[in-house]
């Protein structure tokens, strides 16, 4: 069959015309369309005009938009000259201003060129009211330009006071002469207002000059301690400061009690924050006695429930309102730490619950879980963390902390025993025949406790108490395997 | 621009030292040009000396002044020129010789800094002790010379209470010449309670005699610098150095540029090796701290051990020979202090003590400030020392101050115009600048 590429092509449904043979090569993009701008040419013969929206991505790299901050145009900047309200001359300096800002403005540093109110006074007054042996007018009318010079600033008048021929004045002079001035001055000019506000301005102008030497005397004294006579007085001083904090605690227990036992009417003032905070150390003495007494001592033995709770958790009372959304949203409001400090704003943020696991103490972490994978339960992961399996791990994970802490006391309470019966059975021997009991209790002890402690107990009567409750314990202890005496026992008997 | 109280009319900040004269724009945080204060020059009395009648010929000055030519700047007088003479303007931080001053100011400010003086108002500092005439010289200077429109003479115990960004301080400044304490409150100083001693140049010729003397480790050391050398060979420490002297250079060199010379290799040896015990002097303590080894220009080298803190030790504690040996010793730090502060009211001492700004190239020996702050600190428990770390703020620590001052919109009333000094005269510059 001879086919011809008009057939094909009129087979195919395909507009003929083109005469292009296959070895002719296609120039694309070189008649109508032209490489545009950003795309190589090796790419570019490539893909072709065919694909319009490739090219416009390719070909307009497009950067970041530069953030509009709102400004616009540019500001024009003029380097041009003022004058300062603040000078009493021309002078013209320049800086540089906005152009657009109004070139007639008051210079805007020259409001604070800020002149206090200065008494002065004539001539005529001087005559009448200010005369005083000790000052020529001269000196007061010095004594007043420096003050006006250097704005009150007493220090550096006392510094610059250098008065020809006058004689030599300490800082208390000169601020008593310009304040009895002004004193008599205000009280000796017509007020126009009123009595109070006279009277007012009369006590700003009040000056005593033997207190305030007194005051400097004793300040110079201060500074003339030696280091001893400061690290006594410092030391003084942390005493009163103790029993102070005594006192005040004294008293606040003393209320507590009577609060006690009156009841919440008895009609005492509560002791106040304040005071609580100024005790600061006392509290923290008390926590970490609680503390002490929460561990598990020897010698006050605790039930294991106590234990599980080292501190106790204050609630916080939730609105009702609150309570009754929480529980149709399903919300559940978790307790702040108790550790945090109720003043401080204790921001919990959010987390997974996965990540609160309940942990046990490092001392004892190995043991719990030797006992927990005992019991096949992974404590450092849940399959399914809900709030029920965590609280429920969490009350697992205490539960046997309690067992291996109480398992401890047991065995030591056990090997004390041990030795005291050991003392006992030596006494007795000393008495009767003390190599053979010894060997006796070795040859029981090996095989078999029970016997052996039976024996002991018809023998040590203070131990009975003792050795109920462990029984009591043994029977819990079966489910862990902590390796101690009492258990290799347990073990070789069964 | 008007939240911080800044306002800048392109002012200029000069500051002249005993060390360097720095100038700058106000608003700056580094001075822009920064000259060292010495300059050489060619004495021209021709009756003596042939050879410097042709050079006064060659330049052709109508004046036969002192100064005819002057070398300033960086390769001013630390390039050798044969019969050179070198001078320095200050004497105990004061403007001894102003002649020198405006050549000094004009190279700092025209070709440094290339620009024109007579457009900028120009602030420029003195130190607390500075003279009335000396001031309004200066006032002078910058008016008819320079042709400034404004100018305002600062204090550089309040320009280095402001660079530290206090009002009240108390301010222990240790140059290159002299050692100062001021207290300033509120900006002004407090004169009576200003007291100053030229410590730094005590500590100079303490280190001088250390070099020079020979030990028993080693020899003399010859301060000759490197302008004089024509040659070296390395040695090992502390062994004789072998080197030839320029020998066509020996004949023409001057004593004062020779001094001059001798002066920069021992501050260049302080500047390596020298440092403050912190807690006092002790030989077991100085023993203790590493040595630091230094070449000297004619490649003699040595460790430097006990030496180094010897010559810091200067600033705190004089030995009682050397106190009996010496009747006008000048004063040491503590001594500076306690008497600053005895004429200070007492009730100021407790905020000046908690306000201690220490500045002053000569404060950067290593351990300066600990030191200082365990001497203070024995009797003001509460005593807190604010000591720039940046080298730059502690050395133009007063220039600093000048550029904040001068660019403080509220300051642009304070300026005293030309107009004013055109009107007043001379005692406008006392009434102004208090």
């Amino acid at each position: 069959m001879n086919a011809s590429a008009a057939d094909i092509r009129s087979a195919l449904s395909l507009e003929p015309g083109t005469s292009a043979g296959p070895s002719q090569i296609k120039r694309t993009g070189s008649s109508n369309t032209k490489k545009p701008e950003g795309i190589s040419r090796e790419l570019y013969s490539l893909i072709g005009p065919s694909a319009p929206t490739l090219v416009a991505q390719l070909s307009k790299p497009r950067l970041k938009q530069k953030p509009n901050l709102g400004i616009g145009t540019r500001t024009k900047w003029e380097w041009r000259s003022f004058r300062n309200k603040g000078r009493t001359d021309g002078l013209e300096l320049k800086h540089w201003v906005k152009a657009n800002s109004n070139p007639d403005a008051d210079y805007p540093f020259a409001k604070y060129n800020a002149q206090t109110a200065h008494y002065t006074y004539s001539q005529d007054e001087y005559a009448r009211y200010l005369e005083d042996k000790e000052w020529t007018k001269e000196e007061t009318d010095y004594l007043f330009g420096l003050v006006r010079d250097f704005d009150s600033r007493w220090y550096i008048i006392y510094d610059r006071y250098e008065y020809p021929g006058g004689p030599s004045r300490a800082l208390e002079d000169l601020k008593d002469r310009y304040y009895s001035v002004c004193r008599k001055l205000v009280r000796n000019r017509p007020w126009g207002g009123d009595e109070a506000s006279k009277a007012m301005l009369l006590s700003t102008f009040q000056f005593d000059k033997e207190r305030e030497l007194t005051r400097k005397k004793y300040l110079t004294s201060l500074e003339n301690r030696t280091p001893e006579q400061a690290l006594e007085e410092e030391a003084l001083y942390i005493e009163i400061k103790k029993l102070e904090q005594n006192e005040r605690r004294f008293k606040r227990e003393r209320e507590d009690l009577l609060r006690l036992l009156a009841g919440i009417d008895s009609g005492l003032p509560d002791v106040t924050e304040d005071d609580v905070a100024s005790l600061g150390q006392v509290p923290a003495i008390d926590s970490k006695v609680k503390k002490r007494k929460n561990g598990i001592d020897l010698e006050s033995p605790v039930t294991p429930s106590t234990s599980s709770v080292s501190a106790p958790v204050i609630k916080r009372p939730q609105p009702a309102k609150n309570a009754a959304f929480d529980a149709q949203n399903c919300i559940i409001r978790t307790e702040l730490p108790n550790t945090t400090s109720a003043t401080k704003a204790a921001h919990q943020p959010a987390f997974l619950r996965s990540f609160k696991m309940p942990t046990p103490k490092a001392a004892i972490a190995p043991k719990v879980t030797q006992a927990l994978t005992e019991l096949g339960i992974s404590h450092s992961r849940l399959v399914m963390p809900t709030r029920d399996n965590v609280a429920q791990l969490e009350s697992l994970v205490e539960a046997t902390v309690a067992l291996v802490e109480m398992k401890r006391v047991v065995d030591k309470v056990d090997y004390d025993l041990e030795v005291l019966r050991t003392q006992l059975g030596l006494n007795e021997g000393q008495e009767g025949e003390e190599v053979k009991a010894e060997g006796i209790d070795a040859d029981e002890s090996m095989v078999d406790g029970e016997a052996d402690e039976d024996g002991r107990a018809q023998s040590v009567a203070s131990a009975r108490s003792g050795r109920g409750s462990r029984k009591q314990f043994r029977r819990s202890m079966s489910v862990s395997s902590v390796d101690t005496r009492t258990n290799t026992k347990r073990q070789k008997r069964n | 621009m008007v939240n911080y109280g800044g306002d800048e009319v392109s002012a200029l900040v000069v500051d002249i030292g005993t060390s360097s004269v720095r100038a700058g724009y106000a608003g700056d945080d580094t001075p822009r040009a920064i000259i060292p204060a010495h300059y050489g020059f060619l004495p021209t009395n021709a009756d003596n000396d042939v050879a410097m009648g042709e050079a006064n010929d060659s330049s052709s000055v109508a004046n036969k002044s002192r100064h005819a030519e002057l070398y300033i700047g960086q390769s001013g007088p630390s390039i050798w020129r044969s019969g050179m003479e070198v001078g320095n303007p200050l004497a105990d931080g004061l403007i001894s010789d102003f002649r020198p001053i405006k050549p000094l100011v004009d190279h700092a400010i025209s070709h440094v800094m290339r620009c024109n003086p007579s457009d900028h108002p120009i602030l420029v500092t003195e130190p607390t002790w500075n003279t009335p005439a000396n001031r309004e010289r200066m006032a002078e200077i910058m008016f008819e010379e320079f042709n400034v429109p404004a100018f305002y003479i600062a204090n550089t115990g309040v320009l280095n209470a402001f660079a530290a960004g206090k009002g009240t301080a108390f301010v222990v400044d240790v140059g290159h010449s002299m050692a100062s304490v001021t207290p300033v409150v509120d900006g002004f100083v407090l004169r009576k309670g200003l007291v100053y001693s030229s410590l730094p140049r005590l500590v100079r010729a303490q280190a001088r005699h250390i070099l020079v003397t020979a030990t028993t480790q080693r020899q003399g050391i010859a301060l000759l610098p490197q302008q004089m050398i024509e040659s070296k060979a390395p040695v090992d420490p502390n062994m004789p150095p072998q080197f030839t002297v320029r020998q066509n250079r020996v004949t023409n060199t001057t004593e004062t540029w020779k001094n001059w010379a001798e002066e920069r290799e021992i501050d260049e040896w302080i500047q390596h090796c020298a440092a403050v015990l912190d807690q006092g002097w002790n030989d077991a303590a100085a023993q203790a701290r590493p040595p630091r080894q230094y070449e000297f220009p004619t490649g003699f080298n040595s460790y430097f051990g006990t030496e180094r803190y010897q010559v810091g030790e200067q600033f705190f504690w004089h030995t009682p020979a050397l106190v009996a040996s010496n009747s006008n010793l000048p004063k040491n730090i503590p001594a500076l202090i306690s008497e600053s502060l005895r004429a200070c009211d007492p009730e100021l001492r407790q905020v000046l003590m908690g306000n201690v700004v220490l500045t002053g190239g000569g404060s950067q020996f290593s351990g300066f400030a600990d030191r200082l702050n365990s001497e203070l600190t024995r009797t003001f428990p509460h005593a807190k020392i604010h000591a720039p770390g940046n080298p730059i703020e502690r050395r133009y620590g007063a220039w600093l101050g000048g550029s904040i001052l001068a660019s403080l919109g509220t300051f642009h009333q304070l300026w005293i115009s030309k107009e004013e000094w055109q009107e007043h005269g001379k005692a406008i510059v006392g009434q102004r600048c208090k």
